[in-house]
C-alpha cells in the first residue's frame, strides 16, 4: 500500500493550493484526480500539445494557472492523474482505480477537495442535444477551445450566465438571447456594497456584460427558460417571465430559433466521498444544497478528514484557491512541520482573505436569490432521470399510487440507479417527494451512499494487488476457526 | 447547424481522422472525441435504451455519461473524457451497444 503525510482528493483550485503549501512546509502530499490533466474545473487545461501562439481574452488566467499546474512537479507532491477514488475502506485508507496501478492509500491526513457539477434543472426538452451545461460549455472552451453550437441562448440563475453569455459572445457565437431568472438589475442596489469586497469580479461582471450587448444579444433578467423543443436535436427554445415568487407568465413566452442552449442554474458539491466516509452533512442551499459540516479547521465531523473548496460548499474559486491554501497550513501545523504560533501568522492573511469572499459571496446570494419553482415546468413527458429514462409522469403516478418514499420510489423506477449515480436526479427526485409530502426538502430521506463513489471498472479493481485471503481449512466453519 | 474550434491564439498541431458511424471526421492531438465531434457538427452521441431518444453532450466533464459512446468496440465510453487517435472507431451508442447503426 502507498503511504503518504496527506492526501488530497481533486486536483482543482482547492486541492493543489493545499498540496503546494502543505508540501512546502515539508509533508509528503499525494493528490488523486480523475481527469488526465491537472486544473479540476475552473482551471481546466489545453492538450499540453496545443501552443499559445498569441494572449487572447481567454487566456487572462494563464499565470495562475500554470502556477497551479506547476505544483504537480513540486518537490514533495505526487500527483496521480486518472484516478479514481471510489471507497475509504478504513481509516485514513482510500482506494482508487487507475488501471494496472489501481490499489490503495494511506495517510495521516486526508482533504477531500472534491469540487462541484451542475445542478440538474429539467424543464421539457432539456435531454436534447444541443442542450449542455453552463459548466460543461466553460470546459469545452477551457479545455478544448470548442464551442458546441452556433446560434446560441444561455438560460440559468447564478454567476455562470453572464460568464457564458460573454464567453459564446467572445467566441464569435450567434448569441440571441440571455435570460437569468432573478432580477438581479432590481436588487443590485441592495447588494453592490457586499459585492466590492472583491471589486477585480465587479468589473469582470461589467466586462461580461458589456460583451454581452455589444454582440447584439437581448439580456432579460426575471426571465426563465420553459421548454426546449427539436426532433433530434435542438431546434428552438421557449422562453417565459418569471416573478420572484418563481410563478412563469407563459401568456407573454417567446420562441427562439436555437442549436446551443446553455443552462446553468447553480452548481451542487460533489460530496460522494463525504457520504461514503460518514461525515455529517447539513442542508445549506446557498451553498449548493447538502454540505459536510465543517469544524474551524475546515475538519468534518470524521477525525483527520478535511473538505475544501466547492465540494465543501459552492463558494467560488477565489474561495476555493484560498481555502486550500489554508488547509495546507492546517495540515503542516496539524503534523508538526509548524509550531503554533508560526502557522498563526501564515493563517491569519488567508483567513482575512476569505472574510472578504464571504463578504463578496453574500451579496452574490442576496443578488440571485431564487424561489425554487422547477418542478412547475414538469409535464408528464419531461424526463427527471436521465440514465434510466424515467418521466416525472411515471414518478408521480407511483407517488399518487402511495410508494412515494426515496426507497420505493427508487426501486420501483430506478431513478437515481443509473451511470450518473442520481447526480443529475436525485436533487428532483427528492423536491418531488418533498412537495407530495409536505415536508421541507432536508428532511427527506437521502438513498443511502453506495460503491464505488464515481464509477469505475470491474477491470481496474481486479488490478489491485491485495493480501493472499486466508481460506479455512474446513470451507464450513467461520473465517480464523481451526478445524480441531 | 455546426459546432466551431476557436482558432485565434492557438495552434493545435497536424490534423488527422478518425471516424463517426463510418464518416470521417478531423481532429487534433489531445482533442477529445466529443469535441471532435461537436466541431464537426455531429452532436448526438448515444439514443437511450428505454425510450429511444437522441442525448448528446450535457455536462462535459465526465459525471453524466450523457456522451457515452462505442469506441472501437468498447461501449459506454465517455466522449468528453477520451482523446481522439488517429484511426479510431467511433460509433453512436443505441441502448447498450452499437445496435444496428440505424
Ligand atoms: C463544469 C464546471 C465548470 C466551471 N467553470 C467555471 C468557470 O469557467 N468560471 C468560474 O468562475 N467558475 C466555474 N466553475 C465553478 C468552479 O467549480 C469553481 O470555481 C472551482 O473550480 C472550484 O475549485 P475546486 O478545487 O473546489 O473544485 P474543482 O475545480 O471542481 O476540482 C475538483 C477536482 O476533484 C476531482 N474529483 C472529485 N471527486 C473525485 C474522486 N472521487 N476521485 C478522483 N477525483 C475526484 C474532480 O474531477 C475535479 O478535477 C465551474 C464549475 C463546474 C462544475
Ligand atoms: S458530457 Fe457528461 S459525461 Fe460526458
Amino acid at each position: 500500500m502507498r503511504e503518504t503525510d496527506l492526501v488530497i482528493v481533486g486536483a482543482g483550485a482547492a486541492g493543489l493550493s493545499a498540496a503546494s503549501e502543505a508540501a512546502k512546509h515539508g509533508l509528503s502530499v499525494t493528490v488523486l484526480d480523475d481527469n488526465l490533466l491537472p486544473g479540476g474545473q475552473y482551471f481546466r487545461r489545453l492538450p499540453t500539445s496545443y501552443r499559445h501562439t498569441k494572449e487572447t481574452v481567454f487566456d487572462k488566467e494563464r499565470a495562475r494557472a500554470d502556477a497551479l499546474y506547476a505544483t504537480t512537479g513540486q518537490k514533495g507532491v505526487t500527483y496521480l492523474n486518472d484516478a479514481v477514488v471510489w471507497e475509504a475502506p478504513e481509516d485514513g485508507v482510500l482506494a482508487f482505480a487507475r488501471g494496472a496501478d489501481s490499489g490503495r492509500i494511506r495517510a495521516k491526513l486526508t482533504i477531500i477537495a472534491s469540487g462541484a457539477h451542475d445542478r440538474p434543472a429539467p424543464f421539457p426538452g432539456w435531454t436534447l442535444p444541443g442542450v449542455v451545461t453552463a459548466g460543461g460549455l466553460q470546459n469545452l472552451l477551457k479545455g478544448q477551445r470548442v464551442i458546441p453550437g452556433r446560434r446560441a441562448v444561455v438560460a440559468g440563475n447564478g454567476p455562470l450566465v453572464l460568464l457564458v453569455g460573454a464567453t459564446l459572445a467572445r467566441a464569435g457565437a450567434e448569441l440571441r438571447e440571455v435570460v437569468e431568472a432573478a432580477p438581479i438589475l432590481k436588487r443590485l442596489a441592495g447588494s453592490i456594497a457586499d459585492l466590492l469586497a472583491m471589486p477585480k469580479i465587479v468589473r469582470q461582471a461589467a466586462d461580461y456584460r458589456l460583451a454581452i450587448m455589444k454582440s447584439g444579444a437581448k439580456l432579460r433578467t426575471g426571465w426563465t427558460v420553459i421548454e426546449a423543443r427539436g426532433a433530434n436535436e435542438l431546434e428552438e427554445v421557449v422562453l417565459a417571465p418569471i416573478d420572484e415568487a418563481g410563478k412563469v407568465n407563459r401568456s407573454r413566452s417567446r420562441t427562439v430559433k436555437a442549436d446551443l442552449l446553455v443552462v446553468g442554474f447553480g452548481l451542487m458539491p460533489s460530496i460522494e466521498m463525504v457520504r461514503l466516509m460518514d461525515c455529517k452533512l447539513e442542508w445549506k442551499p446557498l451553498r449548493g444544497g447538502w454540505v459536510p459540516v465543517r469544524g474551524a479547521n475546515f475538519e468534518t465531523s470524521r477525525p483527520g478528514v478535511l473538505a475544501v473548496g466547492d465540494g465543501a460548499g459552492i463558494g467560488g474559486v477565489e474561495m476555493a484557491l484560498r481555502e486550500g491554501k489554508l488547509a495546507g497550513v492546517i495540515a503542516a501545523e496539524r503534523l508538526g512541520k509548524l509550531s503554533r504560533d508560526q502557522a498563526a501568522s501564515l493563517k491569519a492573511p488567508i483567513q482575512s482573505e476569505i472574510a472578504k469572499v464571504e463578504t463578496f459571496r453574500r451579496g452574490l446570494e442576496r443578488l440571485y436569490a431564487m424561489p425554487p419553482a422547477f418542478l412547475d415546468l414538469l409535464t408528464p413527458e419531461t424526463i427527471v432521470c436521465r440514465c434510466e429514462d424515467v418521466t416525472a409522469g411515471e414518478l408521480r403516478a407511483r407517488q399518487d399510487a402511495g410508494f412515494g418514499s426515496t426507497a420505493a420510489l427508487k426501486g420501483t423506477t430506478r431513478t437515481t440507479m443509473g451511470r450518473c449515480q442520481g447526480r443529475n436526479c436525485l436533487r428532483t427526485l427528492l423536491a418531488l417527494i418533498a412537495q407530495a409530502s409536505g415536508q421541507p426538502i432536508d428532511q427527506v430521506m437521502m438513498p443511502r451512499p453506495r460503491l464505488p463513489a464515481r464509477l469505475v471498472t470491474i477491470g481496474d479493481l481486479l488490478q489491485e494487488e491485495l493480501p493472499p485471503i486466508e481460506m479455512p481449512k474446513d470451507p464450513h466453519l467461520p473465517r480464523g476457526e481451526q478445524v480441531s | 447547424m455546426t459546432g466551431f474550434r476557436i482558432t485565434d491564439g492557438i495552434d493545435r498541431g497536424t490534423a488527422f481522422q478518425f471516424t463517426c458511424d463510418g464518416e470521417a471526421v478531423t481532429a487534433y492531438p489531445g482533442e477529445s472525441i466529443a469535441a471532435a465531434l461537436m466541431a464537426a457538427g455531429h452532436r448526438r452521441t448515444r439514443v437511450s435504451a428505454r425510450s429511444q431518444m437522441s442525448r448528446g453532450l450535457y455536462c462535459g466533464m465526465g459525471v453524466c455519461w450523457e456522451c457515452i459512446m462505442v469506441v472501437d468496440g468498447k461501449p459506454a465510453v465517455r466522449a468528453c473524457m477520451t482523446p481522439a487517435e488517429p484511426g479510431m472507431k467511433v460509433q453512436t451508442q443505441h441502448g447498450v451497444g452499437p445496435g444496428d447503426g440505424a
